[in-house]
């Protein structure tokens, strides 16, 4: 939106052109989603960047100007155009933040492991969920179970399980995880299986974390069937919590998840809207449900709104930035490594992250998104041109100002070392290989 | 709202006749969509004709279509119909977009579609129709978290919404259930990336409808209410996986495992658990007591034993009515391997499906045997014990309505 407001101003001077061009990108950096919000960051003022419903005034304020900064957007800092808020000229009303990426606050923590803090309840998870699935009927507990070997990264319970430490810890009802906390966590993880299932069939794919997938070895029709078991149970673990509001909470992620799935298959025409489409989805496949897990136990650990909201933006920045890291492993890591085939969303037609970045270094792979690299040779090609581009470096960029953004909305809970493994959480997310 | 838009897509939908497929399917999609109590909802223009469509169809037997008719009379309008909100969203005009690729191929989804609006036997939607009467019939409670005044011709709005989430729920287990295994795909079936890409939108439209159904369920506030349908779909899936199933997906007759105790026990998962709960589950968000909730769950199961030993008898005694279903897994035929003699047991082994000459004979021993008509007395049987449980209900016409709905999908011809 800002964009195209911006693109008028174009009689301006060179300068304000070069400006210009950082705000676009800036713009395509943060997206223009409406529900793809940014705290203001009250702290940093030299960090503001205008969004894109502030954008109306076509001048940019003269008396300002020369305070204005920007740096490039290669390398490993920020596009930042930087107004002070207090500047009337600017007509800045929505004023969004964007911090510099770790510079402020310095990485203190390493030594944490975050899975140390729940270890004991981590270790017992999947058996929990087996003995949840159980059933009589052979074939199908074999198959219920398969994906809950406990070699799954677990991700989804790691944080649901840390969230709840830090919640009852700044709620002052326990140092521990209660119960209740935990079937959320176990559900989560079900809900997440089972969507794994479903998507394996959907996508074919014949692999899943480095073994041959379910429908591959029994059909996609059992599998399908197995996929809505898995759900049913965690409905039924998730009735047993009692909450109404939580029940809800874990519901609308299942809506966001198939929503989620209808938009991978459809391309936007417009470059434009293409990149906060991919966000959107990004969103509903992957950071809803960990957002949610996090809001449900915040609610069960009695937080009130507000605390509850800001462990949903904890889970939900953590969530955008677990899927960009994921997106641009799909580029860089090899199948070894991942347990999957690399390029996979490409072959699959799904244009992430990095070659959307790539596509405004080299145009001509627009063509190809637009026809989901269906033409041989332009996996190949796309594959090619990410590389020579900044795509996965800005791809990362963006994931670790979520991240930061993520370890910001922990601010208000209490100092804990449950608290202190959900911010070491968000930055060891974007080291991780596999 | 955008009324053009809505008409653009009414004669999109109706003017290609090759789309025919699809507009039923939509109907099926978009009919029982959930839509929360306070939801303005339109019924469905066409409503009316294809109601009349089903009443007039050969095969439905005329007191069935006139219970039918008399009993959605009692409950102010019928189960099914159209959310504006939901024609418009993307990913229903997404699916109508894509199915239009799989028409011509023999993909199961398209004959789900069909089968749902147009079934043409006794299966039509009577599930949300039954746990509607059943409300009605258990009349208002002042422990409910109601109003009287909230009651719209005698049931709770919670209680019409979980009507319309089991329907939303079965459409939804159909359509999984229609998925192909890729490897077991024949020429016939039309190209193989057709029918990957019918198993696609098949996942995808169920997996759509089932999350309208959990958010519906969750809309309702009840948690009770939430395990209960849970557990129906656990079992419904359950049921695909048993060694009953195993057993007739082989096609093989001659399997003498099978018992009637199997057939049942296939037959509560497979269908009456989700009719039982959902019973249970009206009586729950009325807060009635658990012995109505007992009787209304016994009421379920049993209509839905009578029904299909009904329909399995009909199956197997008319040939034209040969069903996809393996003869050998039909209650007379279960039935006739518990009582049939070793020398009888040879017709049911040698018994070859083409052959109309080996399909009179295997009728006729079954008939010899006795097993038909202990069939027909069970069925008797399930109709009188459902009827029984609904004992606990003071007279009312909504309980006339059960009995003669009953009375009519458990009839013989």
């Amino acid at each position: 939106m800002s964009f195209k407001v911006l693109k008028e101003t174009r009689h301006f001077n060179k300068w304000t052109q070069n400006v210009i061009e950082q705000l676009r990108a800036c713009e395509f950096l943060i997206g223009n989603s409406e529900d793809y919000r940014y705290a203001v960051h009250k702290r940093s003022q030299n960090v503001v960047i205008c969004s894109s419903s502030s954008c109306h005034s076509h001048r940019l304020c003269p008396t300002h100007r020369t305070s204005l900064i920007y740096t490039t957007l290669n390398a490993n800092t920020t596009s930042i155009l930087a107004l002070p808020s207090t500047c009337q000229y600017s007509n800045v009303q929505a004023v969004r933040a964007f911090s510099t990426v770790g510079k402020d606050e310095p990485d203190v923590y390493v030594d944490i492991d975050p899975y140390k803090l729940v270890e004991a309840d981590m270790a017992s998870l999947a058996n929990d969920i087996k003995k949840q699935l159980n059933t009589q009927e052979t074939l199908l507990k074999t198959m219920s179970h398969y994906y809950f070997d406990g070699k799954g990264k677990t991700f989804r319970p790691l944080v649901a399980l840390l969230m709840s430490k830090a919640c009852n810890i700044s709620t002052n009802i326990s140092d521990r995880v209660l119960s209740k906390q935990r079937t959320v966590a176990i559900v989560a993880e079900m809900i997440h299986t089972a969507s794994l299932v479903h998507d394996d069939v959907i996508d074919a794919s014949d692999t899943r974390r480095g073994q041959c997938s379910l429908n591959k070895m029994y059909g996609q029709r059992k599998s399908i069937l197995v996929g809505d078991y898995i759900l049913s149970q965690a409905s039924i673990a998730l009735a047993s919590t009692g909450n109404p509001q939580v029940i809800t909470i874990l519901s609308s992620v299942l809506e966001d998840l198939v929503s989620g799935e209808f938009m991978q298959l459809g391309s936007k025409e417009d470059e434009n809207e293409r990149f906060s489409h991919y966000l959107k989805k990004t969103y509903k496949k992957t950071a809803s449900l960990i957002a949610n897990t996090c809001k449900a136990v915040a609610i069960l650990g009695q937080c009130d709104d507000f605390m509850s909201e800001k462990a949903y933006q904890y889970g939900r920045n953590l969530g955008i930035a677990f899927q960009l890291v994921d997106d641009l492993l799909d580029f860089v890591s090899s199948e070894l490594v991942m347990g999957k085939p690399t390029a996979a969303d490409l072959k699959l037609g799904l244009a992430t992250a990095p070659v959307l970045f790539a596509a405004q270094e080299f145009p001509e792979l627009h063509p190809m998104i637009m026809r989901r690299f269906t033409v041989d040779g332009d996996v190949e090609t796309a594959r090619h041109l990410v590389a020579k581009s900044e795509g996965v470096q800005q791809t990362k960029l963006l994931a670790s100002q979520h991240s930061q953004e993520a370890i910001k909305s922990l601010q208000e809970f209490r100092a804990s070392d449950a608290r202190l493994s959900l911010e070491r959480l968000a930055r060891i997310l974007l080291e991780r290989k596999s | 709202m955008q009324s053009h838009a809505l008409e653009s897509i009414f004669s999109k939908l109706y003017s290609e006749t090759s789309l025919v497929y699809l507009t039923k399917y939509l109907n099926v999609i978009l009919i029982p969509k959930i839509r929360s109590n306070q939801c303005h909802c339109l019924h469905f223009p066409n409503r009316n004709i294809q109601t009349r469509k089903y009443a007039s169809h050969r095969d439905a037997p005329k007191s069935f279509s006139k219970a039918v008719s008399d009993a959605e009379k009692l409950v102010g309008y019928p189960t099914s119909f159209l959310s504006l909100r939901c024609l418009l969203s993307d990913e229903v005009s997404n699916i109508a977009y894509h199915m239009r690729k799989l028409v011509g191929t023999k993909h199961p989804l398209l004959k789900t579609a069909r089968g749902m609006v147009f079934d043409g036997k006794n299966n039509l939607q009577i599930r949300g129709l039954l746990v509607m009467l059943v409300s009605k019939a258990a009349g208002p409670n002042s422990q409910a978290p109601y109003t009287e005044q909230d009651m719209i011709s005698g049931v709770y709005p919670s209680q019409r919404a979980l009507a319309e989430i089991i329907e939303v729920i079965y459409t939804a287990s159909l359509i999984h259930k229609g998925i192909v295994n890729l490897k077991d795909i024949v020429p016939e079936d039309g190209p193989v990336i057709d029918m990957e890409f019918g198993n696609k939108m098949a996942v995808l439209s169920g997996d759509y409808l089932l999350s309208s159904a959990c958010s519906g369920l969750a809309k309702l506030g009840n948690p009770d209410v939430v395990d209960l349908v849970a557990r129906a779909i656990g079992d419904m899936m359950t049921a695909e996986f048993t060694e009953f199933t195993d057993t007739f997906e082989k096609t093989n007759t001659s399997q003498i495992s099978t018992s009637f105790t199997d057939w049942l026990k296939q037959t509560r998962l497979s269908l009456g658990s989700l009719l039982a709960h959902s019973c249970w589950s009206a009586m729950t968000l009325a807060g009635h007591s658990k012995y109505l909730e007992e009787m209304a769950f016994s009421f379920g199961e049993n209509v839905i034993y009578a029904q299909q030993l009904c329909k399995e008898i009909t199956s197997f005694t008319n040939q034209d009515e040969q069903t996809s279903q393996s003869p050998g897994s039909l209650a007379p035929v279960v039935l006739f391997r518990e009582l049939a003699s070793e020398d009888e047991m040879s017709y049911l082994i040698n018994y070859s499906p083409d052959s109309v000459y080996s399909y009179n004979k295997l009728l006729n021993v079954v008939r010899r045997t006795g097993a038909l008509e202990k069939c027909q007395d069970l069925c008797v049987q399930y109709r009188n014990k459902a009827i029984a449980s609904l004992d606990c209900f003071k007279e009312s016409d909504a309980k006339l309505a059960l009995i003669n709905m009953v009375t009519a999908i458990s009839s013989i011809k």
